[in-house]
């Protein structure tokens, strides 16, 4: 590609890796957070829907379905600016970033926890009952166990999504990978390599990802 | 609280909402076709039976592209490709059909393998070419086990188009940016686009499902939204 105004590939990025580390970094960090964060709540709001906690339940049915509706750079928008303004208090486009993502796949990742928590087969339930465990007990120590295992898959489908999702920070002016790679451009103008360079760097860590929970899931499955 | 809810410079401005709200739907329309096109094309190739550089090109497109993010597949057509000139709403189409193309021939690959061998062979055994048999036989069982999972990339995609407004798609996100920007009822205009997509995605999810014969798979396949 040697358009006018293109310069050749590698010497932007090479130039500029310093900083586009340091985009990763963040990228990666925010992630980390969010996912841990993500996978708490949407745990937590799983067992609330499956065991059908008065008001709770349907709390969480209202915001799950309203999440999952809402496309994420609204979500973003209104943690950025709409919470704030709300409730008068100040936020960093970081956090607000943090707080939007974890409320965002909290919600996909609660859908996808209740799935397997109803598909574990009523058997056991019954069983664990017989034993005399309580109902708490029950879904603590044999329902959520086994169907967070058959789970894994699904959830690392939605960190992988979530991680290519945090170049979306960038829209608030997070200057994560995708951040920092744009002002790069702009200062550089070399927009083939350095989006050649933000694509692979996103396509090795997804792919990274993904077989890192087909690692997990070959370990931890259950089989039959 | 000193932040008083004010919902009437919404209503003020719901000719800008509507405009943006058709915008979307024009943006998600075309972009659905065209990722239909690409999704069944690359699927169909994934399903081939023999190993041959058509199965495995299928898997290397649908790898690439979607574990890039959509932004990216974005800032790819407007700024890397910016001497095309083509305009912001192109971009967007483009980018949106490459990304979803590949979830969608994900779903076309594993609906054909849904459907029995059987199908096929029985097909091709009362003398049917095997074209044939792919376009009248197993297709349209294929999209029958596909209904759901496609309306829930159709909704994804409803969602995802919601980014073309960073590359200045005057679409409903992009509007209510505007809006904000000269009335600060932030969370107001937020909520209210919100409440918009919210309905859009509802009403494509359930209007697919109404598809001849969807409803009978619903029970059987797992959605994977």
């Amino acid at each position: 590609m040697s358009s006018d105004g293109y310069r050749a590939m590698p010497d932007s990025i090479i130039k500029n890796l310093p900083f586009l580390l340091a985009g990763l970094r963040l990228t990666a960090e925010i992630s980390v957070l969010s996912i841990i964060g993500g996978s708490a709540l949407g745990v937590a709001i799983g067992i609330v829907r499956y065991a059908r906690a008065p008001v709770l339940a349907q709390l969480f049915d209202v915001y799950v379905e309203f999440v999952r509706g809402t496309p994420l750079l609204v979500v973003l928008f209104i943690c950025y600016f709409g919470f704030p303004a709300l409730f008068g208090y100040q936020t960093s486009a970081y956090s607000a970033a943090i707080l939007g993502f974890i409320l965002f796949i909290a919600a996909y990742l609660a859908e996808d926890i209740r799935s397997g928590l109803r598909s574990v087969p009523g058997s056991l339930v019954q069983a664990a009952l017989a034993l005399g465990l309580t109902r708490a007990q029950v879904i603590c120590f044999v329902v959520v166990p086994i169907a967070l295992r058959n789970v894994i898959p699904t959830l690392f489908n939605q960190y992988v999504r979530l991680f290519k999702f945090t170049s979306v920070a960038s829209v608030i002016g997070v200057n994560e990978l995708t951040g920092s790679a744009m002002l790069i451009n702009a200062r550089e103008f070399a927009p083939f390599s350095i989006i050649a360079f933000l694509a692979l760097t996103y396509l090795v860590f997804c792919l990274a990802i993904s077989s890192l929970g087909r690692l997990i899931y070959s370990r931890l499955a259950i089989r039959a | 609280m000193s932040y008083k809810l004010d919902w009437a410079p919404i209503w003020n401005n719901r000719d800008l909402l509507v405009e943006g709200f058709l915008t979307t739907i024009a943006l998600s329309a075309s972009a659905l076709m065209l990722a239909l096109i690409i999704g069944v094309i690359v699927g169909t190739a994934g399903a081939t039976h023999a190993r041959g550089a058509l199965r495995i090109s299928s898997a290397a497109y649908v790898e690439l592209m979607r574990n890039i993010p959509l932004l990216v597949h974005l800032y790819f057509w407007y700024v890397a490709l910016a001497f095309l000139r083509l305009p912001p709403f192109m971009c967007a189409v483009f980018g949106l059909a490459l990304y979803s193309g590949a979830y969608i021939a994900e779903v076309v690959r594993s609906g054909i393998g849904a459907v029995p061998q059987g199908q096929r062979l029985a097909a091709l055994a009362i003398g049917l070419t095997p074209r044939q048999a792919l376009l009248f036989v197993v297709y349209p069982q294929a999209f029958r086990i596909m209904t759901p999972s496609l309306a829930s990339i159709c909704s994804q995609l409803i969602k995802d188009s919601s980014l073309a407004s960073v590359i200045a798609v005057a679409e409903l996100t992009y509007q209510a940016s505007a809006i904000e920007g000269q009335t600060f009822r932030t969370f107001e205009v937020y909520i209210t686009i919100s409440l918009l997509y919210l309905l859009l995605v509802s009403a494509v999810s359930y209007g697919l499902l109404l598809v001849p014969g969807a409803r009978d798979v619903v029970g059987r396949i797992p959605s994977d939204a």
